[in-house]
């Protein structure tokens, strides 16, 4: 078909050298890696899993790696993880991206751990001003994140947050179909938006600023807040209800109602809401927003670092914060705070030189030396097409993601 | 990014000046000087019509049903692709069939590769064969090729959040509609900015509109007036008269009294607007009995061409990249009159066939 030599310019081993294995998923395979040719620093390389298991064709590239790809070659923001380059070599698409030390999901392990503090509130308040601008400049742009979670938002040895894994972010200025009929799932399932498990059809850039508000709530209490359980996709075609996972929202936040959303009333999942209390008492009983922030700070133990005055109390997360977390886990996507909001809010500083500080380095108020990522050496080819055991679903592209993607 | 042009990949590495494309086109010709002796080929702009048609004939066909964004795309990637890779070193059905395909993916609406491989094959017989992997292939090249850069920004965005501004009537909009639609088979895409794009066709929509309209009525007097209004000439040797919407729907090509009121009636507006502007009094090639497109004040230009020229002084948009719109789609329109679908399938189809890309 093609006669000429232009395919292949570039090679991925004559270009880095992989250090070792790093994760998978549905996706494919993550490998740190070194530059072979004189680049600074060290490099996360993601290797696209093929369609199908052992394939030696060209099948097509699937369209949430198409988005990935045009998407990543595009942005370019302190907040949002730098893509260095993209190599397509031997039916193989890999990306490859800045290395960050850590991630969220680590971070927020290392501290669940029963002998250690809580994560220092100003540090909590440096990621999630980072995080924010990460996601203001992602929504400027027309890009919605859709799966923003811990385990998704990288963080750098010196502290700076970027927010990781586009493959289902994907552009909305005036969509030519509505959303939900492109990918009918999206967002795992913790940190999916009231309005998408209400199954809304046209949502909103308010998805991602509701899975900010799970990921603040998750910093402040280690473990997420709306923990439900996926319901298994039963039929081909349609999506269930997730009733599990808006029982655990309701039982924080309470029942959702038309004075408080006026467009409740037309979401398709509208007449479910009814029966959540069946068999659940603590749906009429909810513990309210505020109570839950009270109790999460009041059970955190906030320690005093060594370095400061004799007397100091520990820094706490304080009223503006619980406010930010109701501005973001507002029912009402038009009422929920947008980026631009919350950057705005009173819980972060006026003043430009502390902003500037904030934006920077969130393990400047840290006193803990967080381990590295660990990083497996006993599997570095990455020529081979996978490990034995990562079989893929065989699913249609986008049709759904499971929701949970990094094995652990 | 995604949404700010200036930012954009577009903007930074597929956008170029007229001597830049010359030069990248100058030496890819020269690595192959012996394919391109063995093989001529008509001007480009003849075969990005006939590649234009052939994408539209495949987009349309029953089951594919692609959006008139995807086209567009699909047709910017083959402009890249060509300025980087010899043409007669690819079989060009593939490499437009594969570019709505990845086009479609891009622009949110995804076609299964063996349905469009299937589809493809139905369409071009002779040349595509049924191997799904060969567009699969394709699709690899296209995407090293264009360094993974899918997103292409149209001015069809900008001319719709304009539309209002210039009160365009629907007529004039899907005049400019057209134009845009046809822009996409010369260099502009390539050049210039897609709001620059979209401003040109929409202040040529604006002056063509009335000409056109008056015309494919027959209304002899007011032509006379636009005529000695020194604003519009027509060819006195005009064609049958034509309904506006047959004219809309085949494209300004269709048109030769258009094309050459076109001409003589946006140097005269530009000219007017912008004294200096590059376009005042300038005779353009084969522009004919021109009916005095000086730089003396025109009557009949309509208000709304006046109201439309101001904005366009007061904002801080490129005249003179306007003005260099303007005289491409001019000249398209007028090498569009020598097209020949048939000359443009035979010499495709020496290489395709004389160097088995086809297979």
């Amino acid at each position: 078909m093609l006669a000429g030599s232009y395919l292949n310019q570039k090679r991925v081993r004559e270009r880095y050298d992989i250090i070792g294995f790093i994760s998978s998923g549905t996706y494919g395979r993550v490998f740190k890696a070194r530059g072979r040719t004189g680049q600074v620093g060290e490099f996360a390389i993601k290797k696209f899993k093929p369609d199908k298991e052992g394939e030696l064709q060209y099948t097509g590239i699937s369209q949430s790696a198409i988005r990935e790809m045009a998407l990543c070659t595009e942005l370019s923001n302190p907040n949002v993880v730098h893509t260095v380059e993209i190599i397509l070599e031997d039916k193989c698409i890999y990306i490859i991206f800045e290395y960050a030390e850590h991630d969220l999901l680590q971070i927020i392990h290392y501290h669940t751990q029963t002998s250690r503090p809580a994560i220092p509130p100003m540090v909590i308040k440096s990621i999630l001003y980072q995080l924010l601008n990460g996601v203001l400049y992602l929504n400027r742009n027309w890009v919605m994140h859709r799966d923003l979670k811990p385990a998704n938002i990288m963080v750098t040895s010196a502290g700076a947050v970027k927010i990781g894994d586009l493959g289902l972010a994907r552009l909305f200025y005036k969509p030519q179909a509505t959303l939900f009929a492109g990918d009918k799932v999206v967002v795992t399932i913790w940190y999916r938006a009231p309005e998408l498990l209400l199954g809304s059809r046209h949502y909103t850039t308010a998805i991602d600023l509701w899975a900010v508000g799970c990921i603040f709530a998750e910093l402040l209490s280690l473990r997420p807040i709306f923990k439900g359980e996926e319901a298994k996709m039963d039929g081909k075609k349609s999506v269930p209800f997730q009733r599990n996972q808006m029982q655990k929202i309701v039982e924080i936040l309470g029942l959702p109602t038309v004075d408080r959303w006026p467009l409740l009333k037309h979401m398709p999942e509208y007449g479910q809401l009814s029966n959540l209390a069946q068999g659940n008492s603590r749906v009429l009983n909810p513990v309210g927003l505020e109570k839950w922030y009270t109790s999460t700070v009041a059970h955190n133990r906030y320690v005093v670092p060594n370095s400061s005055p004799p007397g100091t109390k520990p820094d706490v997360p304080g009223r503006d914060g619980l406010a930010l977390l109701q501005g973001l886990l507002e029912y009402d996507p038009m009422k929920r705070l947008t980026a631009e909001q919350a950057l705005q809010h009173p819980y972060f500083p006026t003043n430009q030189a502390e902003r500037d500080v904030l934006g920077k380095n969130c393990f400047a108020w840290s006193f803990t030396d967080y381990p590295n990522r660990r990083v497996s050496s006993d599997d570095n080819d990455i020529r081979t097409s996978s490990l034995p055991g990562t079989k893929r679903g065989g699913l249609p592209d986008d049709s759904l993601r499971p929701g949970k993607r990094l094995k652990e | 990014m995604a949404a700010n042009y200036w930012d954009s990949s577009q903007r930074r590495y597929w956008t170029f000046t007229r001597q830049e494309l010359a030069d990248i086109r100058q030496r890819l010709e020269d690595k192959h000087r012996h394919l391109v002796q063995l093989y001529p080929l008509p001007d480009r702009r003849l075969l990005n019509i006939f590649f234009c048609q052939q994408l539209q004939r495949f987009s349309k066909r029953g089951t594919l049903g692609t959006k008139q964004q995807a086209l567009a795309t699909a047709q910017v990637y083959m402009r890249r692709f060509y300025s980087k890779v010899e043409i007669r070193e690819t079989n060009p059905y593939l490499v437009l069939s594969t570019a709505l395909y990845l086009a479609c993916k891009v622009e949110e609406c995804p076609q299964h590769i063996r349905h469009v491989v299937g589809e493809a094959r139905q369409t071009w017989p002779d040349v595509i064969t049924s191997d799904t992997s060969k567009m699969g292939e394709t699709e690899f090249a296209l995407i090293s090729v264009m360094s993974s850069q899918l997103i292409v920004h149209h001015p069809y965005r900008t001319l719709l959040d304009l539309s209002p501004t210039f009160n365009l009537s629907p007529d004039e909009l899907s005049l400019a509609w057209w134009i845009i639609n046809d822009h996409y088979v010369t260099d502009l895409p390539l050049l210039h900015s897609p709001h620059v794009i979209a401003l040109t066709a929409a202040l040529l929509a604006v002056v063509l509109n009335p000409v056109q309209a008056a015309w494919s009525a027959g209304k002899e007097k007011e032509l006379a007036a636009m005529r000695s209004g020194g604003a519009a000439a027509m060819r006195s040797d005009g064609d049958p008269v034509q309904k506006v919407g047959a004219i809309l729907q085949h494209g300004m090509h269709q048109n030769r009294a258009v094309q050459a009121a076109m001409q003589s009636v946006v140097q005269a507006a530009l000219g007017s607007a912008f004294s200096g502007g590059g376009a005042a009094g300038q005779e353009l090639p084969g522009s004919g009995n021109t009916g005095g497109a000086g730089g003396a004040p025109t009557p009949a230009l309509s208000a709304k061409v006046q109201k439309m020229m101001n904005w366009l002084a007061e904002s801080e948009v490129d005249i003179e990249a306007m003005v260099d719109c303007t005289q491409e789609m001019i000249s398209l329109y007028e090498v569009w009159e020598t097209y020949k679908e048939k000359d443009c399938k035979e010499v495709i189809g020496k290489f395709v066939k004389g160097r088995g890309l086809d297979k």
